[in-house]
């Protein structure tokens, strides 16, 4: 989704360090200046995301419900036990799955393709940068409404199909709703990578005679994979917590209810913040595992950019 | 702290529109409810603050018109202890889980006997739990089906004799139009066909530690054919699983649909929209299950609560009191097209002026069934629509014992929806 | 040939982004007696739609709402993280390797997951529905995008003029006035407007912590227009506000494209 979409775009791109200003000023005085600057960004960071969570934490281990206030108290891992126990959370686990699955391959594919058609050049360069940062700046609530809108047979400018009356047309229109929202941004953060490779190490290639295909796959791929990595491993995560496209297009009907929907409605309809807790808790450990593992898989590749190139 | 919320009141105040510091005159209530574009209510209001002599001004704070949107709204403010709801105007189906919540006064003596006093059996129900009275009753209403006269010059009885009819109408002229999206309205339509069927969602609903899903066997399964039915056959909408009261209002006005189950407000549609066709739109009871077995409609309305956090208890009463007299409910009626509690205003003749239909619809409504009285009934709603939706996928052999399992574990309100 | 590729390509993503926006635009300037005549173009255009929402105060008070959270959001994130991001690229300090990776974190988290917590504070704090109610948790999302932004920013200055104006005899508050605010300047107006798109795209929060026009947003009003009966017609009216919640967008983009392109990617193109 794209709401805390591309939060933080360039979060998962370590900045470079530069060996040049690094060695200023180690005194005491330096030190407590610092700490000064830092602190407050710091603190507020940790008050409003820190505190939060593990006041979730917190809840998850409660029967808290605010409608029946009298019956609060400690449940241990209770919560848990109903939530991993009951169906609507696997089918809910299935359906964001397969909504980032297919979302983040077809955003990384025609990314990648849009990259590499605007790296050769294209006519008209500012327009279609334009045109570009248009899905990435436009309202995802809006996106999902013109799309839900162009999905609806009495509406529709193309199409007499009810296509979220059924489970895999409305799971198409919400991807299709995410991929046209997202590809652009993915498309200019792969621009910037390659933009980031040296001219000679393609022109070298082309004097030895490789064919298109294998520039591709052996330079311009390795290339740039750290960034492809970086990339990838966000929009992951992004998706993983969709929530507007599906709350706007289809409220989670059809087999299209992802786990933040879930969490919502047993925090904000059912007033059951123990349970929704327990809920928001698994998918921010889902999410962590995901952005571990991945860290671990590629740290090879990470440990590359982070050092700011070859 | 009083630091900490001075300076913090400060800041609230700074956000526009915030309304800090009160009138002279009075006392201002807040009145949260459905919007009614009429301006019926706010006509009320003000009838109601002038014949306070002073005592006190109403404000009519609009709440979205989805029943689910309104209780989560209302909801959040009620657990946030909001001192600016003083009045709200209910849905029927919330009054167990607010009283039990602890969100409401309840009606006692003398002002309780006046706002029972000749208001139809149903809706009156609704607004008791556990033997005291927590609402006014105000409005009512209830679905009835609507068709063509040119197009079905016999209207139907049973939901069988409804499809065949529709099947045998020129296609893309011959839907039936009814409410299939995962939202309240769905559990609407469950619980209609249910108890038309003689079954029922909860038994012992007002007894949290008692209640359970009842959902006799043989009944239950015939109600939930009849989803199946509906939505396999040819003539369901498009849009079934997603249809909501507008869609399939407009569905009916657009022409696709030659049937539609929806409440009063269709026929305000289209006196308002196709006028012309306002005398070819028919109505009728809604269809049986059960052929030869009264079917039980569904019943809808709103009740108005006094909030337990309300600073004016004693005037958001009486305003209350007001609210829910015969005269507003006749200029609810009127004006706003909104269905009567009090029996009496049905025989008023201007309301039959604006309901040709009033003699059936207090029929239906005494005769509707309510959705069950229980604290958890917005996780019972919930549960129902988890377990037979979408409506194509209901398989009456498998979903009637899930659906008994499901809403006993939303009973308890510890189970996953 | 190798021309005409060229313009068939900007021309496949012009209108594979601009379709939909062109769409929400038509459907905007139907009325209710065409808008379902399914064609791409309104035949016969009218701004009745937006007449509709701008005499309706759900939408004009969400258009406030909207307006000053994100400002205020804004304003707080960049206060906050312009001098901590200056700190992390200029100075060193104990602690500091822990800096990033904890903005990276808390980037990460659904933000659901923070929703039922801050719910029980804010009603006991009484900041249920209220402006700081929500401006509090967009700086969770705002200071990380913030910080990143500028720390990335900032590694690309070129840090000698600093040290030539201390040469000359400025001290480090004078060479900090003259020499690295105007520097930075772009930079974080760079970040200012990434992080107003995110505050001013919200919705989870919006219609999580909200429940009145008094601090209901944009994006969280657009889900209650459906079936309001203020709003006299959902579709072309969601389409109209719609618009004109796209046009600041559009103006920003317009007006900024290049900084925008560059405060997005800083960190890979600064490899």
């Amino acid at each position: 989704m794209s709401q805390q979409t591309e939060r933080g775009a360039t979060v998962w791109v370590a900045p470079p360090r530069r060996p040049g200003p690094r060695r200023k000023r180690r005194s005491q005085a330096g030190h407590r200046t610092a700490w000064l600057l830092t602190a407050p960004a710091v603190l507020t960071m940790l008050a409003v995301a820190a505190y939060p969570v593990g006041y979730a934490l917190w809840l998850s281990l409660h029967r808290y419900d605010l409608r029946f206030p009298d019956q609060r108290g400690f449940v241990g891992l209770g919560n848990y036990a109903a939530v991993l126990t009951a169906p609507v959370f696997w089918t809910d686990l299935a359906a964001t799955a397969v909504i980032t699955a297919v979302a983040v391959t077809a955003e990384m594919v025609l990314g990648f393709v849009i990259a590499l058609t605007l790296r050769r050049g294209l006519a008209g360069r500012r327009a279609v940068h334009t045109a570009l940062l248009l899905p990435y700046g436009i309202i995802t609530v809006v996106a999902a409404f013109a799309w839900q809108y162009a999905a609806t047979p009495d509406l529709s400018f193309f199409s007499d199909r009810a296509w979220l009356g059924q489970r895999w047309s409305s799971f198409a229109v919400v991807i299709a709703t995410e991929v046209w929202k997202t590809t652009p941004f993915v498309a200019l953060l792969l621009l910037a990578g390659l933009a980031a490779l040296p001219e000679e190490l393609l022109d070298t290639a082309q004097l030895d005679g490789a064919s298109g295909w294998q520039r591709f796959t052996r330079v311009l791929l390795p290339g740039i994979r750290p960034v492809l990595l970086v990339v990838l491993l966000y929009r992951t995560l992004d998706s993983i917590r969709v929530f507007d496209t599906v709350f706007i297009q289809t409220r989670g009907a059809n087999g299209t209810e992802t786990l933040s929907l879930l969490a919502y409605d047993q925090l904000a309809s059912r007033l059951n913040l123990g349970l929704g807790s327990a809920v928001s808790v698994l998918l921010f450990a889902l999410s962590a595992a995901v952005a571990l593992s991945f860290v671990w898989f590629f740290r090879a590749d990470l440990r590359e950019l982070s050092r700011g190139g070859r | 702290m009083s630091r900490f919320r001075a300076v913090l009141l400060a800041v609230l105040c700074l956000a526009p529109l915030t309304a800090c510091g009160g009138g002279d005159r009075g006392v201002v209530l807040h009145w949260y409810v459905k919007e009614d574009s009429s301006g019926a209510y706010r006509q009320a209001a003000q009838r109601c603050a002038d014949s306070s002599a002073g005592r006190y001004r109403i404000r009519v704070e609009s709440l979205p018109q989805t029943t689910d949107t309104q209780r989560e709204l209302l909801v959040r403010r009620l657990a946030a202890r909001d001192r600016t709801v003083d009045i709200m105007g209910m849905d029927v189906i919330w009054t167990a889980e607010f009283a039990e919540a602890g969100w409401l006064r309840p009606w006692t003596g003398a002002q309780a006997a006046q706002v029972s006093a000749g208001v139809l059996a149903g809706p009156l129900a609704t607004a008791r739990y556990q033997g005291r009275l927590w609402a006014a009753p105000f409005t009512s209403n209830t679905e009835l089906l609507w068709y063509r006269r040119s197009q079905t010059p016999d209207p139907p009885t049973t939901w069988d004799q409804l499809l065949a009819q529709a099947a045998a109408l020129p296609r893309g002229h011959n839907e039936v139009a009814v409410q299939g999206g995962r939202y309240e309205g769905y559990t609407v339509w469950v619980n209609a066909l249910l108890a038309s069927a003689g079954a029922q969602l909860v038994a012992d609903a007002d007894r949290p530690d008692r209640a359970r899903a009842a959902l006799a066997d043989a009944p239950a399964r015939q109600a939930l054919a009849v989803i199946r039915r509906v939505a396999t056959s040819p003539v369901a909408a498009a849009g079934l699983s997603v249809d909501t009261e507008v869609e399939t209002e407009t569905a009916m006005l657009s022409g696709r649909a030659a049937f539609s189950l929806n409440y009063a407000s269709l026929y305000a549609a289209v006196r308002e929209q196709q006028p012309a066709q306002l005398a070819d739109l028919g109505w009728t009871r809604y269809p049986q299950v059960v052929p030869g077995r009264p079917s039980r409609p569904p019943l809808g309305g709103i009740n108005l609560g006094i909030s337990a956090y309300s600073p004016h208890p004693a005037q958001a009463f009486d305003a209350a009191a007001c609210l829910r007299s015969a005269t507003s409910q006749q200029l609810a009626a009127t004006r706003g097209g909104i269905p009567p509690t009090i029996s009496a205003v049905y025989d008023d003749p201007a309301v039959v002026r604006e309901f040709p239909f009033a003699a059936l619809m207090r029929l239906c409504i005494e005769q509707a069934a309510p959705r069950p009285a229980t604290p958890a009934y917005s996780d019972v709603s919930l549960a129902v629509q988890q377990v037979l939706h979408p409506p194509a996928s209901v398989n009456p052999d498998r979903d009637v014992p899930e659906l008994r399992r499901t809403i006993d574990a939303a009973l308890a309100s510890k189970a996953l929806l | 040939m190798r021309r005409l590729g060229r313009y068939a390509g900007s021309l496949v993503v012009l209108v594979a982004a601009g379709l939909p926006v062109a769409w929400i635009l038509s459907l905007s300037l139907k009325s209710p007696a065409t808008v379902t005549d399914k064609r791409l173009w309104p035949s016969d255009p009218t701004l009745e739609n937006y007449r509709s929402i701008f005499g309706s105060a759900l939408f004009t008070r969400a258009l406030v709402n909207s307006v000053g959270i994100g400002l205020l959001s804004t304003a707080l994130a960049v206060a906050l993280a312009t001098p901590a991001a200056y700190a992390l690229t200029r100075l060193s300090f104990r602690g500091k390797a822990l800096v990033l990776p904890l903005t990276l974190a808390v980037a990460v988290f659904p933000p659901v997951a923070i929703v039922g917590p801050l719910f029980d504070l804010w009603r006991t704090l009484r900041l249920y529905d209220t402006w700081p109610g929500l401006v509090i948790p967009y700086l969770s999302f705002a200071l990380p995008l913030a910080m990143w932004t500028l720390t990335a920013f900032f590694r690309g200055l070129p840090w000698e003029l600093e040290q030539a104006a201390q040469a000359d005899g400025a001290t480090p508050l004078q060479a900090f006035r003259r020499v690295v605010v105007p520097l930075a300047r772009p930079g974080v107006l760079t970040a200012a407007i990434l992080v107003f798109f995110f505050a001013w795209n919200d919705f989870v929060f919006a219609i999580s912590l909200t429940s009145s026009d008094r601090s209901r947003t944009v994006p969280a009003a657009l889900a209650f227009f459906p079936g309001d009966e203020r709003i006299r017609q959902p579709v072309g009216s969601i389409a109209a506000a719609a618009v004109v919640v796209t046009v600041p967008v559009l103006v920003a983009v317009l007006v900024f494209q290049r900084r925008l392109v560059a405060g997005l990617t800083a960190g890979v193109v600064k490899g």
